[in-house]
């Protein structure tokens, strides 16, 4: 609890400061709103990041190092939390060939493109199967996005990516009744 | 339009001072942080020698890992950008917070006492030197509060020895003036009684020739002493005026029906006038200056009593043509025991002043000496 206080005060104050004394944007990243279909006894998400990679990101995916991006996702029965895991979709980028190979979450494929805006449509993308329970009832679903700290060799430099982020993590809520969709 | 005090220009000095040189430092950093951020962007290696014909396969590996640093390096050096740009903000909003914070804090230290002094002024003003300040704070305003109490208790002081003085001056007064007024009828008294034991020693035949004469000699003097009784009652317990709605023109007509066959007084009197106020007060107040305008005149001198109305007023004169009043004591009249005649206690006028403001009317006096004096009496008109 205190830790997510500490979050939200820490993102108040970095937006605040800059808007108030700094030129630089930065982004703010949203989340669309969790769309959800069932086949057999799994549920299947899909959600999409806005405005996510618009100012500065150009250089960072094309630095040649792995860069995650990670989406936490929780469903709570009542007060009891059934589901918390975390996917990575995750980017590299091949200066040699310029090419961008791209690893979905939930799956074991990787999607190759030359494309900047076809390799970000591709990671903005949260796209997950779910094994679920009816028992479960109603779930509150929560699909949290955040960017973790990465090291860049060339430079033995760890920097938090969330920075270009404004430490804001994006964030999405639902509701599923779990006995409805079966 | 707006006033702007110490505290007030305090602030403004501090926010356009230091703030505004923090503010100006940090937009100059900022542009220079987007300058080298721009020119980081324009950078571009990885295309440029992707272009380039290799001729080996160790070439093409060289350029690939030279093309890898270099993407590397630039994303890293944008990043720091980033950070420092970022940081240098927060810190900016923190310091000036935490200065702001700091600023109000010892202004408040100091604004509060000279807050609390003013109060403490203004009590000693309207006359409550009792007020005293806690010595708490920063050194120099406890030094301040210290000197401020100090002064305080000397004015105190100062002010019950004076209050004292002043007790001790009436008291004087007046036992001076009961005395003198108290011995001047007891004289004739104690002389009749003593003729009276004389002729009944020496010819108690004719003892009761003058018994008459010395009864009425006693007789007139216990009644002077009674009216002086009367006149300490009268002035000592003035009662709450009982308010009615009359015509003075009538009251005056029969306050003077007692008068008019022993003096010469004139009157012109206004008809249906109306006046709010205590018709004993009244009575009181006309009878006062009137007996004052026959004592201060010769038996044959004129007296004119005058009722008229003026604006929202009715107005009433009392003008002889006696004695007059000296001008180093016309601002003194009204002060209680205060007289220039022979005999009375100098309260007649002090009652007359007391009555006209417990119902609210203004009394006025013009005087010179050898010519005269007038009364003027100024009452709010009802019947307007």
């Amino acid at each position: 609890m205190f830790e997510a206080l500490g979050s939200k005060l820490l993102a108040g104050v970095v937006s605040l400061s800059m808007l108030l004394f700094s030129t630089y944007t930065g982004n703010d990243p949203k989340l669309s709103g969790i769309r959800h279909t069932s086949s057999d006894s799994y549920i299947h998400l899909e959600a999409n990041l806005i405005s996510a990679f618009e100012n500065d990101f150009p250089s960072i995916f094309t630095s040649g190092t792995t860069i995650p991006v990670q989406y936490q996702l929780t469903f709570k029965s009542g007060n009891r939390t059934v589901i918390n895991r975390t996917y990575t979709n995750s980017v590299t980028f091949d200066p040699g060939k310029g090419t961008y190979e791209i690893r979905r979450a939930g799956t074991a494929d990787a999607f190759f493109t030359r494309s900047y805006e076809e390799m970000l449509a591709v990671v903005s993308l949260f796209k997950v199967s779910v094994p679920y329970q009816v028992a479960w009832g109603t779930v509150h679903v929560k699909l949290e996005s955040s960017l973790p700290t990465v090291s860049f060799a060339q430079v033995d430099k760890a920097v938090d990516l969330m920075i270009l982020w404004k430490y804001k993590k994006p964030s999405a809520k639902t509701q599923i009744d779990l006995r409805k969709i079966f | 339009m707006l006033k702007f005090g110490l505290r007030s220009r305090m602030i403004l000095l501090f926010i356009l001072v230091s703030l505004g040189s923090l503010m100006i430092l940090n937009n100059v950093f900022q542009a220079q942080q987007q300058n080298i951020h721009n020119a980081m962007e324009n950078l571009e290696l990885s295309s440029q020698l992707r272009d380039i014909q290799l001729l080996t396969h160790e070439d093409s590996l060289r350029a690939e890992t030279i093309m890898r640093d270099f993407n590397g390096a630039k994303a890293a050096v944008n990043i720091s950008l980033t950070q420092s740009r970022m940081i240098s903000g927060v810190v900016l909003l923190l310091v000036i917070v935490a200065s702001s914070a700091v600023f109000v804090i010892v202004l408040s230290r100091i604004n509060k006492p000279l807050t609390e002094m003013k109060r403490a002024t203004e009590q000693i003003r309207q006359g409550n030197f009792s007020v005293h300040l806690p010595e708490t704070g920063i050194p120099e305003m406890r030094e301040l509060k210290n000197s401020f109490n100090v002064m305080s208790r000397e004015l105190e002081s100062v002010q019950t020895r004076l209050l004292a003085a002043e007790k001790e001056m009436i008291w004087k007064d007046l036992s001076r003036i009961l005395a003198h007024e108290i011995k001047n009828p007891l004289t004739p008294i104690q002389l009749a009684i003593q003729r009276l034991e004389e002729r009944l020693g020496s010819d108690p035949e004719h003892a009761k020739d003058i018994l008459p004469e010395s009864i009425a000699i006693i007789t007139q003097e216990i009644e002077n002493l009674r009216l002086l009784a009367q006149d300490f009652s009268s002035f000592a317990k003035i009662t709450q005026p009982s308010i009615e709605k009359f015509d003075p023109t009538t009251s005056i007509r029969e306050i003077i029906k007692s008068y008019t066959a022993d003096y010469a007084i004139h009157t012109d009197l206004a008809e249906s006038t109306l006046i709010s106020f205590d018709r004993t007060h009244f009575y009181q107040i006309v009878t006062n200056i009137l007996q004052n305008a026959i004592d201060a005149s010769e038996a044959d001198r004129p007296i004119w009593i005058k009722l008229f109305k003026e604006r929202s007023f009715v107005v009433i004169s009392i003008r002889d043509e006696g004695s007059g009043i000296e001008p180093q004591d016309l601002h003194r009249i009204f002060e209680p025991y205060f007289s220039r005649k022979s005999k009375g206690t100098g309260l007649g006028l002090a009652l007359v002043k007391k009555l006209c403001d417990s119902n609210s009317a203004i009394i006025r006096v013009k005087s010179k000496p050898m010519e005269g004096s007038e009364f003027t009496v100024i009452i709010e008109n009802q019947a307007v």
